[in-house]
């Protein structure tokens, strides 16, 4: 596994995978998917009366001559959906180079394959500098993407500009922050017909080395902590770290998301076979 | 400020790993964590957080560090100001005569006390000092509660020339000073004697060694016109040279050109005395010495001059020829009696009805009696006045407080002025023929002669008490070798045995010496050397410097100071957290 974003490993996965696109009507442009909102597809959504200023060329005659109201058509749009990418750019995502490099590798992934499937991939990066890019230009971003901002998730996404609607949405993210995480899961899918949690765990925080005093300081506050890291102490952050992981799965499923962990430590090719099998699904786009 | 324990001081050591941990926690390596509250709630540090959460690991630090101080300060007993601990040592020290005994090695008894008391100080680190001489009279030497310094330098020019006594008095006196708890230290030249009850927290330092001594036990010289006689004891203790030389060395008297100087050789057989008599011619002060031996000072004596002070006596006018004629044959026969009134003060003898000092004779009807005769008894004008035998004729009684009667009949009274009355008519009686009449009349001689102002007695030996007789109303002062104090009249005075020999003056405010007396080193008990020895019995009870006492007395206020450090610790590092 390189410590590094591995493009070669991203290019050789993406011509055979899919994004796992969500069965509900998809919000994004006029495309070949069905759309939740009204357009002029030839496909009926529903009925409604006529108002001034309406197409007359809608008007349901048939309708129009069993009530003597005027009645009229209105049909779905075929949009296009859109994937969304959300890369938590703090300092935790850079706990360790691998750990750095899995979360670009996922985030570049999930753009390529959305791309050839079609779907716009637009990428959103917390870092210090917040930036959006979509299409070609997220490769580029992800290269030169730094993991150092020093608040968690939640409170950088104050910085992007409010989500749109789009088909799909991945956060990929350590998830490792104390907040609200039902909020955080609301706000994430809102807007979005699908929602996937892609979360990237380091090998120390799945499951941390212990041994002697240690001086623990938080990437992202600062905050130190002297503790001395015996079986006691070790195996009360796992009863933390797993009851953090219930809250988040419960989180990410009452958005009608799902919670998908990728550790760092597995190659990109394992994960998507993997871990990642519920975004990223066989059967590829040329 | 001082400390108790000194030791406690060492718990300051607990700095230097606290310190040391403090600082070895700084430099620990971090360890990068994504999500330290998995780990427990985080304390925030000097990187970040508000500032008083800054420096809460600083505060902490000297928090605990204060703790450790005051730990250390309480386990030290540290005391501040007047609070500071005292220590209070009661020293006593033995001011008998043999304490100026030379050990085999030259050094006085008295000089190995001033060292072990000097040890004793140092030992027990004494803040006060109460040093106490023992003597037929009791006093301080240094103190109460002097500083060790001065206490010390008071023992230094103290010196032991007192009478053979019972220590016990001023050893209970030192208890009293001491206080409850605390020891007294005794320093003398002889263990207790088997029996004796020491008090419990005297602890009882013999320094002595049993010497041979020979010593002066008895000097006296009586002066007759200007022949000087001198009669000695010398007594030997212990076995010793069999003979010792004795140098007498006479000044020059008032009409003499030079002095005289002689040896004698006193044999001294066995264990027992031998008695030297000596005259001199228009002698002065006669020196007397013996070779120096363990004990130099009961070997020395100065003889001053001591002239008879006869009496002056003089027979009022108007006496009967009966009573003239008894009282003329008396004084002609009494010694030191002198019927001229030159001297200042004359004794009166005269009729009945007169002024006199002394009346003989009666008035009024007479009764003669032959007894029986009842008497006051241990009155001094009766003594050994016999008057079996005696017909006594008496007239009137006389006036005064009755000494001898006979029926309701006062035969002798005495005012309160001290005049006497003897109501007898010689001619029906025969008491001026038979003993009582001298007897009587000496005693009456003898009460004059002690009412005279000055030393009832002019040569003393050590513990004899100091009796004089005094004007009453009039201040004196009485000089003697440890200084000068004052005495008011009073009449017969017996003052306490002086502490040390020497000579002694008394003097009058308006006038110049009125009279002297040489206090003689010379004791038998304390030249016996035989039986002094070196004993160490330690006190009875533990003293107040345990450990024990200390604790109760104990400064709280580092505890206070610890407790509200730990508190203050716990309250910072809790809320940090």
């Amino acid at each position: 596994m390189s410590e590094r974003l591995d493009e070669a490993a991203v290019g050789r996965l993406a011509p055979g995978l899919a994004l796992a696109l969500p069965r509900g009507p998809h919000r994004g442009r006029v495309g070949e998917v069905r759309a939740a909102s009204t357009g002029s597809s030839l496909e009926l959504h529903d009925f409604r009366a006529y108002q001034p200023g309406d197409d007359l060329r809608q008007l349901d005659w048939n309708a129009v001559a069993r009530t003597d109201e005027l009645i009229l058509r209105v049909r779905q749009d075929e949009v296009s959906p859109r994937v969304e990418v959300v890369v938590d750019g703090s300092r935790s995502m850079a706990l360790s180079a691998r750990k750095a490099a899995c979360a670009r590798e996922l985030a570049l992934l999930a753009c390529e394959v959305g791309a050839r499937q079609g779907l716009s991939p637009t990428l959103l990066a917390t870092g210090v500098r917040s930036e959006r890019v979509q299409g070609s230009a997220c490769r580029a971003a992800l290269r030169t993407l730094e993991f150092d901002a020093g608040d968690d998730l939640v409170t950088a996404l104050g910085r992007l500009p409010p989500p749109r609607a789009c088909g799909l949405r991945v956060v990929v993210s350590d998830f490792l922050f104390e907040a609200d995480l039902a909020a955080m899961a609301a706000r994430l899918s809102r807007g979005a017909a699908g929602f996937f949690l892609v979360q990237v765990l380091d090998a120390e925080d799945l499951s941390p080395s212990g041994g002697e005093g240690a001086r623990l300081v938080d990437s992202e506050s600062g905050a130190a902590l002297e503790e001395l890291l015996t079986e006691d102490v070790l195996a009360a952050y796992a009863r933390r770290f797993e009851e953090h992981q219930r809250l988040l799965r419960a989180a990410a499923l009452r958005s009608r998301g799902a919670l998908l962990t990728a550790p760092a430590t597995e190659s990109l090719d394992a994960l998507v076979r993997g871990a990642l099998r519920p975004l990223f699904v066989a059967g590829g786009h040329a | 400020m001082s400390f108790g324990f000194p030791w406690g001081l060492l718990a300051l050591g607990a700095l230097v790993p606290l310190v040391a941990a403090y600082f070895l926690r700084r430099r620990q390596k971090p360890v990068v964590v994504s999500a330290l509250f998995l780990w427990r709630t985080p304390r925030p540090r000097a990187e970040a957080g508000p500032r008083w959460e800054r420096f809460t690991r600083e505060a902490s630090l000297l928090l605990e560090g204060l703790a450790v101080i005051a730990a250390a300060l309480y386990l030290a007993d540290v005391r501040l100001g007047e609070t500071a601990r005292t220590k209070h040592l009661v020293l006593v020290v033995d001011g008998s005569l043999s304490m100026s005994a030379r050990g085999p090695d030259g050094v006085t008894v008295l000089e190995q006390a001033r060292r072990e008391a000097a040890k004793r100080v140092e030992d027990e680190a004494a803040t006060r000092v109460t040093v106490l001489a023992t003597g037929l009279t009791p006093r301080v030497v240094a103190g109460p509660e002097a500083e060790p310094s001065r206490a010390l330098a008071a023992l230094e020019t103290f010196e032991a020339r007192g009478a053979d006594h019972d220590p016990i008095p001023t050893l209970l006196w030192a208890q009293e000073l001491a206080s409850t708890g605390k020891h007294v230290a005794f320093f003398t030249d002889a263990a207790p004697v088997e029996g004796l009850v020491i008090p419990a927290p005297v602890r009882w330092t013999a320094l002595g060694a049993a010497r041979d001594n020979v010593a002066l036990i008895s000097a006296q010289r009586k002066d007759d016109g200007g022949t000087a006689t001198v009669t000695l004891r010398v007594a030997r203790f212990g076995p010793g040279p069999e003979s010792v030389a004795v140098r007498l060395r006479a000044l020059p008297g008032p009409d003499a050109k030079q002095g005289t100087e002689r040896v004698e050789k006193v044999s001294l057989q066995g264990e027992g005395t031998a008695t030297l008599r000596l005259t001199f011619q228009n002698a002065g002060d006669i020196e007397v010495s013996l070779p120096d031996d363990a004990l130099p000072e009961d070997g020395h004596a100065r003889l001053a001059v001591a002239p008879t002070r006869p009496l002056a006596v003089s027979l009022a006018q108007g006496m009967g020829s009966l009573e003239r004629d008894a009282l003329e044959r008396f004084l002609g026969a009494s010694p030191e009696v002198a019927r001229d009134g030159a001297s200042g003060e004359v004794l009166l003898i005269g009729p009945r009805g007169t002024d006199a000092k002394v009346t003989v004779g009666a008035s009024g009807k007479s009764r003669t009696f032959v007894g029986p005769f009842f008497s006051e008894k241990g009155h001094p004008l009766l003594d050994d006045v016999q008057l079996a035998g005696v017909r006594w004729s008496a007239g009137e009684n006389p006036p005064g407080r009755p000494l001898v009667t006979a029926g309701d009949a006062v035969l002798v009274s005495e005012e309160d002025d001290g005049r006497v009355h003897l109501n007898v008519d010689l001619s029906r009686s025969n008491v001026q023929r038979v003993s009582a009449w001298p007897v009587l009349l000496g005693n009456v001689v003898r009460e004059a002669r002690r009412a005279r102002e000055g030393f009832v007695r002019r040569q003393l030996t050590l513990g004899e008490p100091l009796q004089l007789v005094t004007l009453p109303g009039k201040r004196y002062t009485l000089v003697g070798p440890g200084g000068s104090k004052p005495v008011f009249g009073a009449g017969a005075v017996s003052l306490p045995p002086p502490a040390a020999p020497g000579r002694y003056v008394l003097e009058r405010d308006d006038a110049d010496t009125v009279d002297s007396a040489e206090v003689l080193a010379l004791d038998a008990r304390e030249s016996d050397l035989r039986g002094r020895s070196n004993a160490d019995v330690p006190a009875k009870e533990s003293g107040e410097d345990e450990a024990r006492a200390n604790a109760s007395d104990r400064a709280r206020w580092p505890l206070v100071l610890l407790l509200l450090a730990l508190l203050g610790d716990f309250y910072v590092t809790r809320r940090a957290s």
